[in-house]
This record gives C-alpha cells, sequence and structure tokens, in this order.
C-alpha cells in the first residue's frame, strides 16, 4: 500500500484558517455590495425624483417664459405693420404684390429671428394661412397643416410633427382691436434640449415619441433594440434595466396624443431623465473594496499568524513526544517513563497514558519472557531428568559457563545468551532415544553418529522459536573444537563463536566431574587437568584459562552454585526469571 | 352724446338745403356737364361676438379721449375713375394724440402733403411699410412734426415704432372723385362725369365694399351702403 506523507499540522491550520477567513470576508463583501448598491439605488431614485420636482417646475418656467416671449415678439410693432400691411394691400393687390407683402413679413420675422434664434418663428394670418416662418428649424415646420394654435392665454403646448416634437406658445396679432394673425414660436425637444436638461440635472435624458427615440443623452448602445416593454416599464418602474445597465428613471414630460389635425400628429411623447445606478455604485463599490482589501490584508496576517502559534503549541509537544518515541525505539530502552511537556493537557494526557500502557507492555513482556525461560529451563530439566547421571548437568553447564564468560569480560547480553544458550545445549538430544543416550558402554560407530546430530537437531528446535534464535550458535557449534575435528560442522579457532567454545568447555568440565554409569565423579583439579592437556586441540585455550580462573580454589566444590550466585550485572529481562 | 344730439339735429336741414342749392344753384361744372354722387353709409352690427381684444392691455397711460366715430375711418371713393389731368394737391394733418394718430383714415390727391404733429408729451414715430410709400420719419418730441408729399396712388399705412398700437391709414387717389362721410353717414361726391362707376366704400376693417352706380349730367345719384362695423 502507497503512503503518501500527510501534510504537517501547521500546513493544515493555515489552510483552514485563511480558508475561514477569506470566506467571512467574502460574505461580508457580497453583503457590504449588496448593500452599497440597494442604497445607492434607493439613492439615485430618490434623488432623481428631486431632480423630478425641480426639472418640472423649470419646464413650466420654459413654457411661461416661451408664451412671454411670443407675447413680446407679438407686439413688436414693425412686424405688426408688417402683417397688417399685408391685410391692407391684399385687397388691391396682384399675385407679385403678394410676394412683395410677404417679403416684408419675411424680412421682420428674420430680423426677430437673428436676436432670439428661435427653433421655429411662424406668422399666421386669421385664416390660418401662413404668412412667414423663421428660425433655424423653419424648413422642417409642417406649414402644409394648420397647427392647432392655442389661444393666447393658454400655456404653452406641445406639437408632434414628423420631424420632432415641438414646444409651441401661439398669440394673437391684434392691431387696434383687429386680429391681423397669429405669432407662434416654437422650440423643438430635441439633442440641444436633451443636453441642457441632462446639463441641468446631472442626470440623462431620453425622448421618446410613439416609442421611438427622439433625441438621447444615454450612451449610444443602451439604446439599442430599445424594446417596447422597457418603454413601458419606464413610464411605471423606477428603475429600468438598458443593456444591461440600471437606470433609475422619472417621466419629466408627458405629451398626450393629438388627433385633430391631419399630416402632423402623432402618438404621445414622453420626456425622461434617467440616472444611471451603476455609474453611480461604482466609486462607493471601489472604495468598499479599498476598505475590504486593507481589512483582509490584516485578517489574513492574524489569522495566519495565529494559526501558526496555535499549531506549533500542538505541534511542539507532539514533536518532543514524537522524537522520545523513536529515541526510546532506537535504543529500545523502554524502562524510563516519557517526561510530560505540561504545554498541552491532551498530549500530557497521552504521554501519561502512553506510560502507563509501556508499563504494562513492559510487565507483559517480562512475563513472557521469562514464561520463555522458564519454559527452557522445564525443557532443559527433563532432557537432564532423562538420565540420573546427567541430572543438573544444564544448570551447571549454564552456571560454569557464566562464570567463565565473567572472567573472559563478556557484556551483559552475551552472558544472558550464554547463560541460557548453555541450559538449552543439549536441546537437541530429545530426539536420540534412551538406549543410546543411556548406554552404559561404549557406544557403536552408528550411535556415535547419532548422538553427532543433537547440535543441528537443537539448532533446528530453537530456529522455530525466534526468541531463542540468539542462543542457536551455542546450540549448534558447542562441538566444534579448535583443531576442525569437531562436529557438526568442523570449525576451526576464531570460526567457532566465543560462546559455544565456552559451552564446549564448560560441557566438558562438567562431564569430567560427573558420575557416569560407566565411571564415578572425578576431581575438579582432575577435570581441569584434563581440560588443559586438550587445550588447543580439542579446547579453546582461553577459555579453559578462564575457566581455571573461574573455578574456585576448592577443589571440592564441584557444584558451582556459589559461583551462580556471586553478584553480576544481569539484563533486565533476567530479572524476572530470578524473581 | 349731449352735444351731438343737437349738432346733428342741425346738421339734417344744413344738409337738405345744401342739397337743395346744389340743385337749384347752377354749377360751373354742372353747367358743363356733370352729374353728382350723394348717399349714406350705414355701419351695421355682426350677429355673433365680436373680434377680440390685444391679448396685452395697451401700454396707454393717459386717460383716453373717446375714439372717433367709425364712421370717420369710412373713405366712399369712386373705384374706376380716369386720372384726373388737372388735379389739385391738399395739406391733409394727422395728429398724434393720445398714443393715437387722430384721425386714423384720410384721404388725399396724389402729391398732397400730410404733416405729422406730435402733441403727447412723449416721442413718436412715423413709419411706413406700403408698396405706394415706404418711408421712416424718425423719432420727434411734442411740439414737433414731421411732414411728407404722397406722390403715389395707393394705400399707406402708417404706425409709429414706439406705440405698436397706432396704426393710420392714408388712402391716395389720381382723382378727386371721393369723400368722407359725415358723423351721420352722409356723402356727396360734386363733379362725376357723366357715367357708369363702380363706388367703394372703404373700411380700414373690412375693405371695399362696391357697387355700381350711374351718373348722368345734370342728375343726382343716391347710393346707400350697409358696412358690417361694429361700434366700438
Amino acid at each position: 500500500m502507497a503512503y503518501s506523507t500527510p501534510p504537517r499540522f501547521v500546513i493544515r491550520t493555515l489552510v483552514a484558517t485563511l480558508a475561514t477567513v477569506a470566506f467571512v470576508l467574502s460574505a461580508v463583501l457580497l453583503v457590504v455590495t449588496l448593500n452599497v448598491q440597494t442604497s445607492v439605488r434607493a439613492g439615485v431614485v430618490d434623488r432623481l425624483k428631486r431632480v423630478q420636482g425641480l426639472l418640472a417646475e423649470l419646464e413650466k418656467r420654459r413654457a411661461q417664459q416661451l408664451h412671454a416671449q411670443v407675447l413680446m415678439l407679438a407686439e413688436n410693432s414693425t412686424l405688426k405693420a408688417a402683417v397688417d400691411t399685408y391685410h391692407t394691400e391684399l385687397r388691391t393687390t396682384n399675385s407679385a404684390g403678394r410676394q412683395d407683402l410677404l417679403a416684408t413679413i419675411a424680412r421682420e420675422l428674420d430680423k426677430i429671428a437673428v436676436r432670439i434664434e428661435p427653433d421655429v418663428l411662424e406668422v399666421r394670418s386669421a385664416s390660418g394661412e401662413v404668412l412667414g416662418i423663421a428660425g433655424r428649424r423653419a424648413g422642417e415646420w409642417p406649414a402644409f397643416a394648420r397647427v392647432n394654435a392655442p389661444r393666447p392665454d393658454a400655456e404653452a403646448t406641445f406639437v408632434t410633427t414628423p420631424s420632432g416634437i415641438f414646444r409651441l406658445a401661439s398669440v394673437p396679432v391684434v392691431l387696434q382691436g383687429t386680429e391681423l394673425g397669429t405669432l407662434s414660436l416654437a422650440n423643438a425637444l430635441d439633442e440641444r434640449y436633451a443636453s441642457e436638461i441632462s446639463d441641468l440635472s446631472g442626470a440623462h435624458t431620453l425622448i421618446l415619441s410613439d416609442g421611438h427615440v427622439v433625441a438621447s443623452t444615454l450612451p449610444s448602445d443602451s439604446l439599442m433594440g430599445l424594446k417596447a416593454e422597457v418603454v413601458d416599464a419606464m413610464a411605471k418602474a423606477d428603475v429600468v434595466t438598458l443593456a444591461g445597465s440600471e437606470y433609475a428613471v422619472r417621466l419629466l414630460l408627458h405629451i398626450p396624443p393629438q388627433s385633430s389635425v391631419s399630416g402632423i400628429n402623432r402618438g404621445g411623447a414622453h420626456v425622461y431623465v434617467l440616472d444611471s445606478i451603476d455609474a453611480s455604485a461604482r466609486p462607493m463599490i471601489a472604495a468598499a473594496l479599498r476598505r475590504m482589501g486593507w481589512i483582509a490584508l490584516g485578517a489574513f496576517t492574524l489569522a495566519a499568524l495565529a494559526s501558526v502559534w496555535l499549531s506549533r503549541t500542538i505541534a511542539r509537544p507532539i514533536d518532543t513526544l514524537s522524537a522520545s518515541l523513536s529515541n526510546m525505539a532506537e535504543t529500545r530502552n523502554f524502562e524510563n517513563p516519557l517526561t510530560t511537556g505540561g504545554d498541552v493537557l491532551e498530549v500530557d494526557a497521552l504521554t501519561i497514558t502512553f506510560n502507563t500502557m509501556m508499563q504494562s507492555v513492559n510487565a507483559a513482556e517480562n512475563e513472557r519472557l521469562s514464561a520463555y525461560v522458564g519454559t527452557i529451563r522445564a525443557l532443559a530439566l527433563a532432557l537432564d531428568a532423562r538420565d540420573p547421571y546427567t541430572a543438573g548437568h544444564s544448570e551447571r553447564v549454564s552456571a560454569l559457563s557464566l562464570a567463565i564468560g565473567r572472567c573472559m569480560w563478556l557484556d551483559d547480553a552475551q552472558l544472558e545468551v550464554l547463560r541460557l544458550g548453555a541450559l538449552l545445549h543439549d536441546i537437541g538430544k530429545i530426539g536420540i532415544s534412551d538406549h543410546v543416550l543411556m548406554k552404559p558402554g561404549p557406544l557403536t560407530a552408528e550411535e556415535y553418529e547419532i548422538i553427532k546430530q543433537h547440535p543441528a537437531v537443537g539448532a533446528r528446535i530453537l530456529r522455530s522459536v525466534p526468541f531463542l534464535e540468539p542462543h542457536i550458535p551455542i546450540v549448534e557449534l558447542h562441538h566444534e573444537r579448535p583443531d576442525g575435528k569437531g562436529y557438526p560442522h568442523g570449525l576451526r579457532g576464531t570460526e567457532i563463536p566465543l560462546v559455544a567454545s565456552i559451552v564446549h568447555v564448560a560441557d566438558a568440565f562438567d562431564a569430567i566431574t560427573s558420575a557416569r554409569a560407566y565411571r564415578p565423579a572425578r576431581a575438579a583439579a582432575d577435570g581441569l587437568r584434563e581440560l588443559w592437556r586438550c587445550a588447543g586441540a580439542q579446547f579453546d585455550a582461553e577459555v579453559v584459562h578462564a575457566l581455571a580462573k573461574a573455578l574456585p580454589d576448592n577443589d571440592r566444590a564441584h557444584s558451582f552454585s556459589n559461583i551462580a550466585s556471586r553478584p553480576v550485572p544481569v539484563p533486565a529481562s533476567v530479572r524476572a526469571l530470578r524473581a | 352724446m349731449f352735444n351731438r344730439v343737437p349738432f346733428r339735429q342741425l346738421v339734417t336741414p344744413l344738409l337738405v338745403l345744401g342739397a337743395l342749392a346744389v340743385v337749384h344753384v347752377p354749377d360751373v361744372r354742372a353747367a358743363r356737364g356733370y352729374g353728382r354722387l350723394t348717399g349714406v353709409v350705414h355701419l351695421v352690427a355682426l350677429s355673433g361676438t365680436p373680434l377680440r381684444s390685444g391679448a396685452y392691455p395697451s401700454r396707454r397711460v393717459n386717460p383716453k379721449t373717446p375714439d372717433a366715430a367709425e364712421i370717420a375711418n369710412v373713405v366712399v371713393f369712386v373705384k374706376d375713375a380716369p386720372a384726373d389731368p388737372e388735379l389739385t394737391t391738399t395739406h391733409a394733418s394727422i395728429s398724434q394724440r393720445d398714443e393715437s394718430f387722430v384721425p386714423r383714415v384720410i384721404a388725399i390727391t396724389r402729391g398732397s402733403r400730410v404733416e405729422f404733429p406730435n402733441f403727447d408729451p412723449y416721442f413718436h414715430n412715423v413709419f411706413s411699410l406700403s408698396r405706394a410709400l415706404s418711408f421712416d420719419l424718425g423719432r420727434f418730441r411734442k411740439g414737433e412734426k414731421r411732414e411728407r408729399a404722397f406722390p403715389h396712388s395707393g394705400v399707406v399705412k402708417v404706425y409709429c415704432h414706439i406705440h405698436s398700437e397706432m396704426a393710420a391709414t392714408i388712402m391716395i387717389f389720381d382723382h378727386r372723385l371721393y369723400a368722407t362721410p359725415a358723423s351721420n353717414g352722409s356723402f356727396t361726391i360734386d363733379a362725376v362725369p357723366p357715367g357708369t362707376y363702380q363706388l367703394s366704400a372703404w373700411h380700414e376693417r373690412i375693405g371695399e365694399t362696391t357697387k355700381p352706380i350711374k351718373v348722368v349730367v345734370g342728375e343726382n345719384a343716391s347710393v346707400e351702403f350697409s358696412l358690417p362695423v361694429v361700434e366700438k
């Protein structure tokens, strides 16, 4: 199974806190943006309402002014003189004369038009015949049809013509109580008017006639494909959407459809003022974004610092703990309890729990070891018990090997290996029949071959128990001789492990100093002498030398119980055995 | 009215006497073979509402003297009279008084002169845009006057630049066969060559009203006009 390294704790906390902060900030930003949008929308709608009020008042003034202006113009003496002269002379003149008279009127109209620059200045006779037209847009004025001229006390009114919408004021031209005709002054609601309204209001202007754009200060793309439902919505709603942008909208003027005069009358016209909500909201949202940016920077920094600090308070004790644990695993020293850091309660609890657990694990391990050792010992005892002559042999070899080992300055681990290995060294004899093993007389060659198999058998038995593996060399090689004449492999000199040589010597010494069915026990001195004789060839000389040192001065003391009880450093695992 | 009633009562017998005198006293021209045109002009009100007055109230500040009777604004003339080679000129006057031209209508022979004295304590002006004669006499103060000869026949309307309500009509004829009715509407045109004519009564608001008439030497041809003019 592939194992991928998980991220460090600090990465986790960083990601978690920063993600949380980012989420919260996004939510706040969303709320702020919506809030700004809503309040700006309300503000723009409200502002436009006030603007509409002002503009409506202004429109009233415009109408009054237009009316006043045309009233003044109607009292222009030369214009009146021209019209009156026309009427007086028309009765006595031909068509050429009429043209002259009309030219006189046209000249007077032009003189006025030059000064006041109206869009249309028109004079008609009392019968409705057009006597003259002047002004910037005189050419577009529908002279072919009679404009329904309002009476002089009426406010200015509007006419919709094919060429545009006009605000119109008409008054009669009266001389000495006689109505000579009608003077009309008209100003178009055109682009110039729209931009004038826009300049005054700071909002956009849109003039629609029959749903068609007559004039507008809106960006041209926002009016592309202006739909009928949008036009309808403008008349009713406070806010409309044009080309994806929201506009507050107010109706400034409504010019109702006119029906009486054919040729010039169209459907109704509307003048709207519009103010872009988006354009107003944009700077406020930008400002909010800038502020949010600074807040976000601070929040992210604080969150990062806090999460790093938090993760360190947790990760550091854990790191310490894990370092202690790995140290423990490396040294295999499970005896010392871990120390608590005192930083984090949970980590300390973990340490304490671990220590408790390790105590019980240690206890269990010791129990297991002692159980093993007990079993091995029982096995060795059982083996020895098969032959009354070899009773206690394994115990004695073990004790003697320890004594030798100590004299050779072996360390505790080697001594432990030696002690158990010596106990078990003849375990392979378990498979040899009593007939061969306890034969009183000399062995035949076949029998001796059987006997020689016991180290290999013992090694095979031990191999099945992993715990006993360190002792295999002792069991397998305790009959090898430095001269290579030993069995089972015929190893030589330094090829033979020291522990095996020690057990070999101890085994031989115990065999010599023990009684056998075919001979009595010999003294320790005799045994040592015998060993010295064969030292170098059959026995390792150094080991024999160590044996000599290890033996107590008292030759009688061939039971080595006193030797074994001498105080020696013993590994922990063996302490349980003693207990 | 108090004055007019005895005046009218006085004038009517005088006119009758005058007419008898013309008939019975032999005239030089009559002797040469002329006829005479007499008649009456009646101003009759039209049914319906009168025309609307000015949109602006007049800027006139002085108390206004009563308008001359509308009959004074009527001129009766022979429309198709031939040009008179022995035409004599006259010297007429139109005053500027109380922001009005007084009288408002005069008739003169071609080549006659008209003077315009100013009696108002403010400036006046006289100008005309008429084809018969266009002129501008400029502005002049009280006590001053301007004069102008009218060398072409036709109608000349004169106005004041300063006061747009002021207007007067000067009718210039190539002959002397015209008359201004008296306040009772009667008029007489003497020394009319015999023949059939178109006799016109002209009023500034309604223009001409023409009737055919036959003039016989030594006889009195009578005609009666009814003009639809509302008395103000």
